[in-house]
């Protein structure tokens, strides 16, 4: 699976172009969700600022690829591998964006936060799930940037621990909640960035099942884990 | 950038002079054929125009009996044996009764064609009532007359190099004041054989002869030039030896001098298979062995112009190979099929040297009715009356020609005509 | 891959096959890119033709290596491939049009419903007559359109009378969509036709037979794309009556006309699959490269 060797000079530098955008996007993305995790948990209401207003710069690489793929798709009616990587793209940018809007949201209710006493208790369980989602885009982007359906398949493996960890989280807020009802809105803001979190968990995984798409040609969305791992198996060794 | 262009501005001047040059030279050389064709018409012309024409001379000839040896009330048999020629003797001298002394009798005699005493005999033939009347006959002049009468013979010569003496001028002014020579269409051109007196020679013998010669070469080169074309083209198998033999002769044949066909003629049809000499027949046959590698040359490349997609379309609905050839190949071809065979019919009609060598140089007076009639043909008249020392046959000759450039020109329009009608038809 | 017939003997099956594709993670360079049968789905149930290891030789030049290949009934299928690849001369040896060429020579089987139609007492003509044909230039005889339409009725006796011939005219010129446009001007020459009706004509002229399968050699790459969208939308129409195999040289309209598409490279059938698979997740690298347009 690679971009190149088209006969067409021209075509390779598009496709490389795209490519290339693509995985800019996704660096940019992931600095956004870096950052916002880094004011929520170190509540610093400067970079929480700075996170909820740089979503714009997502949003306007969203649209340059966006017309980008629209360009190659009219002038060169890809086929194939060709078809499958603007197919590819133009979902994956649609996540980043989304992880980009989660990561601005983030990035306001920690401004909130910030300004607000703690919630004891929380940090650790808080900055795990921040780790485990932020490795997760992480892999998720370096899958996309190598077509590695190995890390791609392991990613999707691992997401459901996301969701383990949510569901701790959330039983630790709901008896904060219970033992102070002032509390409830501090809490349940933690609780907006913790599902924040854990859709951009869900929008990684996402990408890696558009790798899955892009290389193998097959759609595994909305497919049972076990179903996938059925599917392919030789992937593996 | 400019430097290429200074270069290339350079060069043009060159370029186009040389352009102008060659157009130059195209024209001066379409100049001189076209000069060298007028000059070639007008001579013919003005030689041979007045051979359309022919004096003849009116006597008013005295059926006597007495003189013709039959009365009016004779057989057809005893009419035929009469003396019609003692009778036109004898009106002639009632003319001129100076006419004393043999060497002016027969001066006498050679004004009018020695056809006249037949000319007579057919018309009293006719109405044997004539005989015992005097009655005006208009007789063919003998040649001599009338090429003084168009004016070919200077009567300032001496008398000594003149074919027409002194006397027999005399004799001549005295019948143009009487109005007895008068100068009509020469009719006898086209309807008489040829002959050894130039008032009576006509191309109507060379005419059917060449016209027999010719249904005899285009019943066989035509169809024959055109199957062989067709298999060669179509049918025959590729980089085989053999039939790349046969190509190659083939394309060598038409490069044979024609006399070389003549030879075989003889050689094969004439002394081999007996066929009669002289005849159309065998001329055709000669002829055609002589068209048909134009025939087959000018086939092949107007059948393989055909375009293949047209081919394969019909085999691709089943047509049959044969089909595919009368259906479709065949008729798209035929314009350049018909080109061929006009030219080469043409070439045909103005071959002489091979006839030569089947005897249809021969003297043949009769005008043939059939293939097997003995004949000659236009290009060989041609040549015949050439040769030929009477003053006369020179404008004859050039007659001739003019009469067989009218057909060639008849041909070639009919082969456009031709073209056209099927060129539109598909 | 769900259509693959019970696995035969020395034939190339779409499972054992795959096998043999290399994990699409491996660099390009890596790919095995020899041909070492066909991948995908050559085989249907009930095929209206077949060819089983076709090999065509044209003198000592060996043209088609080892097809098989099964037509479906009332399927159009698509056959593309690089120049010289073979797909031409495949499509020909399905209606014997190599018979006109003296040093072509077949060998394999070939069935149409079953029969060889390369057994001795199999008559070339009429095969042609079940098998018709239409070719890349439009090729209308320089006759009138009725003539043109007429001719391969005529040609095998179709038609009793003069009423019977105008009907089959009529019909096979409003099959091939062409009727409405020319009725008023049936008498007028083929030729005079612009290339996307000359190409209906032949069209109409190659369904007046009445054939059960319509082989397509390039049908239209000589036409502009408003005759080509013409004739794709016709050969969808025709679809329904006829079984269609077209070469073309645009792998759009194979993406936009086929059924199934088959990939040939190098006289050899690389890749038979259902057409939205292969336009996009072609299974051998060769069809890949093909359409994607990569040096291969």
């Amino acid at each position: 699976m690679e971009i190149g060797h088209h006969i067409s000079q021209r075509y390779n530098q598009e496709l490389e172009e795209i490519r290339t955008h693509v995985l800019k996007m996704g660096a940019l993305v992931e600095s956004q969700a870096e950052n916002a995790v880094k004011a929520l948990l170190e509540r610093d209401g400067k970079l929480a600022k700075k996170v909820a207003s740089s979503d714009y710069m997502v949003n306007r690489m969203e649209v340059e690829i966006d017309e980008e793929c629209t360009q190659v798709l009219a002038r060169r009616q890809p086929a194939a591998s060709d078809l499958r990587l603007i197919i590819a793209v133009i979902k994956v940018i649609t996540d980043l964006e989304r992880i980009g809007d989660e990561a601005e949201k983030i990035g306001r209710y920690s401004r909130k936060l910030a300004k607000k006493p703690p919630i004891t208790g929380m940090h650790a369980t808080l900055s795990h799930l921040g780790e485990l989602v932020l490795g997760m885009l992480h892999q998720a982007l370096d899958a996309f940037a190598r077509m590695d359906t190995e890390q791609a398949l392991s990613v999707i493996t691992g997401s459901n621990n996301i969701n383990d960890e949510f569901d701790d989280l959330s039983r630790l807020l709901i008896t904060y909640m219970m033992e102070d009802p002032h509390n409830i809105k501090q809490a349940l803001r933690v609780i907006w960035c913790a599902r924040a979190l854990e859709r951009i968990g869900d929008h990684s995984r996402n990408i890696c099942e558009y790798v899955i798409f892009l290389v193998r040609g097959k759609d595994i969305r909305h497919t049972d884990l076990q179903e996938i791992l059925d599917e392919i198996p030789d992937d593996a060794d | 950038m400019t430097a290429t262009r200074d270069r290339i501005e350079a060069t043009l001047r060159k370029r186009y002079r040389r352009e102008r040059l060659f157009r130059f030279f195209g024209l001066v050389s379409l100049g001189i054929s076209f000069l060298f064709l007028l000059i070639l018409l007008f001579t013919i012309f003005r030689t041979g125009l007045p051979a359309f024409q022919q004096t003849w001379i009116k006597i008013d000839v005295d059926l006597d009996p007495a003189v013709l040896g039959v009365d009016r009330h004779a057989s057809q048999d005893e009419l035929f044996g009469a003396n019609y020629a003692k009778a036109i003797k004898v009106s002639l001298r009632k003319i001129f009764p100076d006419a004393k002394g043999r060497k002016k009798k027969r001066g006498l005699k050679n004004l009018v064609s020695n056809s006249a005493p037949w000319q007579l005999r057919d018309a009293v033939m006719k109405h044997p009532d004539l005989i015992g009347t005097t009655h005006a006959f208009w007789f063919l002049a003998k040649d001599e007359v009338d090429v003084f009468m168009k004016g070919r013979i200077d009567r300032n010569l001496p008398e000594s190099d003149r074919r027409l003496k002194d006397f027999q001028l005399a004799w001549i002014d005295k019948l143009l004041a009487e109005g007895r020579l008068e100068k009509r269409f020469n009719t006898t051109l086209f309807t008489a054989g040829d002959s050894r007196e130039p008032e009576q020679a006509g191309v109507a013998g060379a005419i059917m002869g060449s016209f027999f010669t010719m249904l005899v070469t285009l019943l066989l080169s035509f169809p024959i030039g055109v199957a062989a074309a067709a298999y060669l083209e179509e049918f025959a198998p590729q980089n085989n030896r053999w039939v790349d033999f046969i190509e190659v002769n083939i394309n060598n044949l038409a490069a044979v001098p024609s006399i070389i066909f003549g030879l075989l003629g003889l050689a094969v049809f004439i002394n081999f298979f007996g066929v009669p000499r002289s005849t159309p027949l065998v001329g055709g046959l000669v002829l055609t062995l002589m068209t048909l590698p134009t025939i087959i040359i000018a086939s092949r490349a107007a059948i393989k112009s055909v375009p293949p997609s047209i081919k394969q379309a019909a085999i691709g609905l089943g047509a049959s190979p044969v089909q595919t050839l009368f259906h479709h190949t065949l008729p798209l071809a035929m314009p350049g099929i018909l080109t061929g065979t006009i030219i080469g019919m043409a070439q045909a009609l103005g071959e002489t040297a091979p006839l030569l060598m089947i005897g249809m140089v021969a003297f043949v007076v009769d005008i043939p009715h059939g293939i097997l009639d003995p004949a000659t043909v236009m290009p060989v008249q041609v040549y015949l009356w050439s040769d030929s020392p009477e003053r006369a046959f020179v404008e004859r000759t050039s007659a001739a020609i003019i009469i067989l450039l009218g057909f060639l020109v008849v041909m070639n329009s009919a082969a456009i005509l031709l073209r056209r009608r099927f060129e539109r038809k598909w | 891959m769900t259509d693959v017939l019970p696995t035969m003997p020395g034939l190339p099956t779409g499972e054992t096959v795959v096998d043999d594709t290399p994990p699409m993670t491996e660099t390009r360079e890596e790919f095995d890119v020899e041909i070492k049968g066909t991948v995908g789905a050559p085989f249907v149930d009930d095929p209206k033709m077949s060819a089983r290891h076709s090999n065509v030789f044209y003198g000592e030049k060996q043209a088609i290596f080892d097809v098989s290949l099964d037509i479906g009934r009332n399927e159009i299928i698509a056959m593309i491939g690089p120049s010289g690849c073979g797909k031409s001369t495949f499509l020909r040896t399905l209606n014997r049009m190599n018979d006109t060429i003296p040093i072509c020579r077949v060998e394999g089987e070939h069935c149409l419903d079953g029969e060889d139609i390369y057994a001795p007492d199999q008559d070339p003509v009429l095969l042609r007559a079940r098998v018709g044909m239409v070719f890349q230039k439009p090729n209308p005889f320089p006759k009138s359109i009725y003539d043109n339409v007429a001719y391969g009725p005529r040609l095998h006796g179709l038609a009793r009378t003069r009423a019977e011939l105008d009907e089959i005219v009529e019909k096979s010129l409003v099959r091939a969509g062409l009727f409405n446009e020319v009725k008023d001007d049936l008498h007028k020459p083929g030729t005079g036709l612009s290339g996307g009706q000359q190409q209906r004509l032949c069209i109409a002229r190659a369904i007046a037979v009445d054939p059960e399968v319509i082989l397509m050699d390039e049908p239209t790459s000589a036409l502009d794309p408003i005759a080509t969208a013409t004739i794709e939308e016709l050969m969808d129409e025709l679809k329904s009556r006829y079984t269609i195999a077209v070469v073309t040289h645009s792998m759009q309209q194979a993406a936009r006309v086929s059924q199934r598409t088959a990939y040939f490279h190098m006289g050899k059938l690389v890749e038979v699959n259902p057409t939205n698979q292969v336009f996009t997740t072609p299974q051998h690298q060769l069809t890949e490269n093909y359409i994607t347009g990569r040096f291969g």
